[in-house]
């Protein structure tokens, strides 16, 4: 099918059933991935696939649709579903089309070198990461996931206020999983990478620090009910982080979502703590110069030496309070509508090593695992109670593994209480929308129960 | 969906490098979901998803490729693509398809997409009203509406061609109540395998009702104590523990790996003799139930744990090959971008003797959690993780004052061998399972349980 066809015949058809402007986003990529399980190729998907979303002004509402069949065919049902779906609409509030930047950024999005690695090379790394894990240890019994993927993507917007805009990006990511065992104790240690280099993929690192975690967590207890100092390791803040960074999104205080409405300009956090939101990134995973409304994307402080600098807006949560958008418009998929979203996210980097942070605590807990994040929390109040796993911490080092205990707090004062930050700034798997990243946290209490 | 001659020639081409099956699955969707935010419609979106999955098995490996171009030719190559990923001999060709009779157990009485968008959005503002008129303390309202109609084409080289549609439909409710410094939310999301006939099975007014009094009750809540107690779990969503627990755990793709505590325990005792658990796909209209699964096996009632004794793990094509056992026609994904596998359909704790009164009045101390929330496990180990969403502390046999933000954590092995009362009155709730094989509607159930002993998480 020719998309510029499909294109302007849904433009002229939308126009002709009294839309007075309209959008058309398509997307598409390949994707490759390969699962290796003892030494063979378990499961292997290859794929190419491409959709449009639809929307338009009908009556001064905006009315969605998408399609992932871009035939002829489908051109009267957009139309249709996208009339109907404006005419619903009750929300007073605008949602304008955006005419595009004057400029954009330029990023580098597609890496050739990376589009040419060839099947044979990326499973061959991943039997070698799965290799290293298992030859770590003799507790290793298992490799359960080892897997490596790449993913290739273009956006393209084009509507009738003029905007014209297109990106291509691609990446690799690995990860595994090794299950450790001795007599009946079962623990789990997995490893990733995501990045836009092959050569940065090193498997016999990433296969040996998964083996090496699982053996760590063998042996572990749980501990007294109580309130512990806490480091929170780089990834599991970086968790946090990502499930509580929809308080900072301006339609959730809009909507009274979050509790940091009457807060701009005021100190909401530790004053050595700064959040940025760049979407310019420098080989940030999530880095792209426009967001799906076509503004331009930029890096900018959110909370800067613990004072709250800005929300992230969208074109229409930011002409609510007369603002400009900051860029944070994006659809998860062709399939959404525009929400807000991070891009690459996260909490700046202090000086401290790890070691340092350990020494600073002195007795505590270093937390290394945190889950249930889409269950034990609450984005509306910040109270979080999670299932953790990690390290005891006596004169400042590394003790012995604890399990089967829960943290739990709020996530609003624990901003307040970050005591100190590493120098270990790691983002998570990209996935969904934005990706997110933070150094270790030193934090002063938190509320722990074990036994 | 697709022409006869155009999955021929496709799984004909996938089979030249020597696979020993492939298999086609073709799917038409048309959905349409609208939100309202305080009784305003936020957010209407529809449309169609639309494409193929092709996949060819070479021993006990698996090859998968879609796309959502299903011309000739792009079918074509992308059957070669899958069929150059394996070196072999050419196999066994197909050239005879033999339709199966799908058995339609859900009837639909009314098609959702014929009903105006208008008279859904009546019904999500009397939602919204509903829950504000019941309170002061609510100051926010969420509802929303759902519909998927899901057409589905399965063809494989063993001559199979399954043709079925499902058709799913789901309200939702939330309501969340502040005071000046706390807000908390009470939510419920009924829905099922039908169609705009849910709305005559629920009472959409009552539900939002009793959103609204959950979220206020957890207002006036004070910190849940932290501890190992005995934790008495309610009915209908409470089964979300043994969904995560060890229903997970019985799944091949991790029973097959022998990535599972319950892997290799086949007819042993796994849980206390009380407790029998089934997982069955064919319940009427239920929200996980299929005429057939993602392979095109008819859906089955199965028996996972019958009086505490393991007698069934849930087995898709690929896996039964490896494992040397039968399919359960538990293979399930969430769409054609997702290879099907090993997934729960309606999981549920069947009823036992002991009335919802004798359990708490049984229990001198403890946590009664009333309304679970969602949770997570390490099927490897078996340790979970699950929120309470409204919960009570239990004194002297009697329910006493509402507590918030616990958490229960444990490990699957352990918690069933604690149960030691199980109720008498069973209910189904509706979830969404995330899992390898994407996000798939699934019912979990079970009645009031009592667990001796849990570690309870909290900051009280």
């Amino acid at each position: 099918m020719e998309t510029n066809r499909f294109q302007l015949e849904l433009m002229k058809l939308a126009s002709e059933e009294g839309f007075e402007d309209s959008e058309i986003y398509y997307a598409g990529g390949k994707s490759f991935e390969a699962l290796i399980f003892e030494g063979e190729i378990a499961h292997y998907e290859n794929s190419i696939s491409s959709g449009v979303s639809f929307r338009g002004i009908f009556e001064g509402k905006m009315g969605y649709s998408y399609s992932e069949q871009i035939e002829m065919e489908c051109i009267p049902f957009l139309v249709k579903e996208a009339k109907e779906n404006a005419q619903i609409m009750e929300n007073d509030e605008k949602e304008p089309l955006f005419e595009g930047e004057k400029s954009y950024s330029q990023i580098e999005g597609y890496h050739e070198a990376l589009c040419n690695v060839t099947v044979l090379d990326q499973i061959n790394a991943a039997k070698q990461m799965e290799l290293s894990a298992k030859e770590y240890a003799e507790e290793i019994k298992t490799v359960n996931y080892c897997l490596t993927a790449y993913q290739e993507g273009e956006i393209a917007i084009t509507n009738t206020k003029g905007l014209s805009v297109r990106f291509r990006d691609n990446y690799q990511t690995a990860y595994i999983s090794a299950i450790a065992q001795m007599d009946d104790d079962i623990k789990t240690g997995s490893e990733f990478f995501a990045g836009t280099k092959f050569e940065s993929f090193l498997p016999k690192k990433i296969g040996k620090a998964a083996a090496e975690k699982a053996v760590m967590y063998l042996g572990a207890k749980s501990i007294q009910s109580s309130i512990y100092s806490i480091v929170l390791s780089n990834l599991s803040a970086a968790s946090l982080l990502s499930t509580f960074s929809v308080i900072f999104f301006g339609d959730n205080v809009q909507k009274g979502f979050s509790l940091l409405s009457n807060k701009l300009d005021s100190q909401i956090g530790s004053n050595i703590l700064t959040i940025r939101d760049d979407g310019l990134l420098k080989d940030g995973m999530a880095s792209i110069p426009f967001d799906s409304e076509g503004v331009g994307t930029q890096n900018k402080a959110v909370v800067e030496n613990g004072i709250l600098k800005t929300f992230l807006y969208n074109l229409k949560s930011a002409v609510k309070e007369n603002k400009s958008s900051t860029g944070n418009g994006f659809k998860t998929s062709f399939q959404s509508s525009v929400q807000t979203a991070c891009t690459n996210f996260y909490i700046q980097k202090g000086s401290k090593s790890l070691d340092d942070l350990f020494e600073k605590m002195g007795e505590g807990l270093y937390i290394t695992e945190l889950s249930g994040l889409h269950a034990g929390t609450n984005t509306v109040s910040g109270d979080f109670s999670l299932l953790a796993e990690g390290f005891w911490i006596e004169d400042g080092k590394i003790k012995y593994p604890i399990e089967q205990i829960t943290v739990a707090g709020n996530f609003y004062t624990l901003l307040e209480q970050i005591y100190d930050i590493g120098n270990d700034l790691r983002f998570q798997l990209p996935g969904g929308s934005g990706v997110f990243g933070s150094p270790a946290l030193l934090i002063e209490k938190m509320a722990v129960s074990g036994l | 969906m697709l022409e006869k001659r155009i999955v021929e020639n496709t799984l004909n081409a996938a089979l030249k490098t020597g696979a020993n099956f492939a298999e086609l699955f073709v799917e038409n969707t048309r959905k349409s979901n609208i939100s309202m935010i305080n009784g305003k419609v936020d957010k209407a979106l529809s449309g169609i998803d639309y494409g193929a999955g092709l996949r060819i098995f070479h021993g006990n490996n698996a090859v998968y490729v879609y796309t959502n171009d299903t011309s000739e030719k792009n079918m074509l190559n992308m059957a070669r693509q899958a069929s150059e990923a394996i070196d072999g001999q050419a196999g066994s060709f197909c050239n005879r398809f033999n339709k199966s009779d799908i058995h339609n157990i859900h009837s639909i009485k009314i098609m959702p997409d014929t009903v105006s968008k208008k008279q859904i959005v009546d019904i999500l503002r009397s939602a919204s009203d509903s829950a504000f008129q019941f309170d002061r303390l609510i100051t926010q309202t969420g509802s929303s509406y759902i519909h998927k109609i899901q057409n589905i084409l399965i063809a494989n080289s063993e001559g199979l061609w399954a043709e079925d549609q499902r058709v799913r439909t789901r309200f939702s409710i939330e309501a969340i109540a502040s005071s000046n410094t706390e807000k908390q939310s009470g939510r419920f999301s009924p829905g099922g395998h039908l169609g705009y006939e849910l709305f005559d099975q629920i009472d959409v007014n009552k539900i939002s009702r009793q959103a609204a009094l959950s979220a206020i009750t957890m207002l006036n809540a004070v910190q849940c104590p932290s501890g190992k107690m005995p934790v008495v779990i309610d009915n209908g969503f409470g089964g979300v523990i043994f969904h995560e627990a060890c229903g997970h755990g019985l799944e091949a793709t991790s029973v097959a790996k022998n990535a599972s505590v319950f892997a290799g325990r086949m007819g042993e005792r796994i849980a206390s003799d009380i407790v029998t658990a089934i997982d069955d796909g064919t319940i009427c209209n239920g929200w996980g139930s299929e005429n057939i699964d993602d392979e095109g096996t008819p859906s089955q009632k199965n028996v996972l744990i019958k009086d505490g004794i393991l007698k069934s793990y849930l087995i898709d094509k690929l896996n039964a090959q490896k494992m040397n056992m039968k399919c359960t026609g538990s293979s399930r994904r969430e769409s054609y971008r997702f290879a099907p596998t090993s997934r729960m359909t309606n999981t549920y704790i069947a009823s036992g003797k002991s009335t919802p009164k004798e359990i708490i009045s049984a229990t001198e101390y403890g946590l009664y959690a009333k309304q679970m929330g969602g949770g997570s496990v390490d099927t490897a180990t078996g340790a979970f993780n699950f929120a309470v969403l409204e919960g009570y502390l239990i004194k002297n046999g009697k329910i006493a004052e509402p507590v918030r933000g616990a958490t229960l954590i444990g490990k699957g092995s352990d918690v069933l061998m604690k149960i030691d009362m199980v109720g008498n009155n069973l209910e189904r709730a509706q979830g969404m399972c995330g899992s390898i094989s994407g996000s798939i509607p699934t019912d979990v159930g079970q009645p009031m349980i009592r667990v001796s002993e849990m570690t309870v998480g909290g900051r009280g």
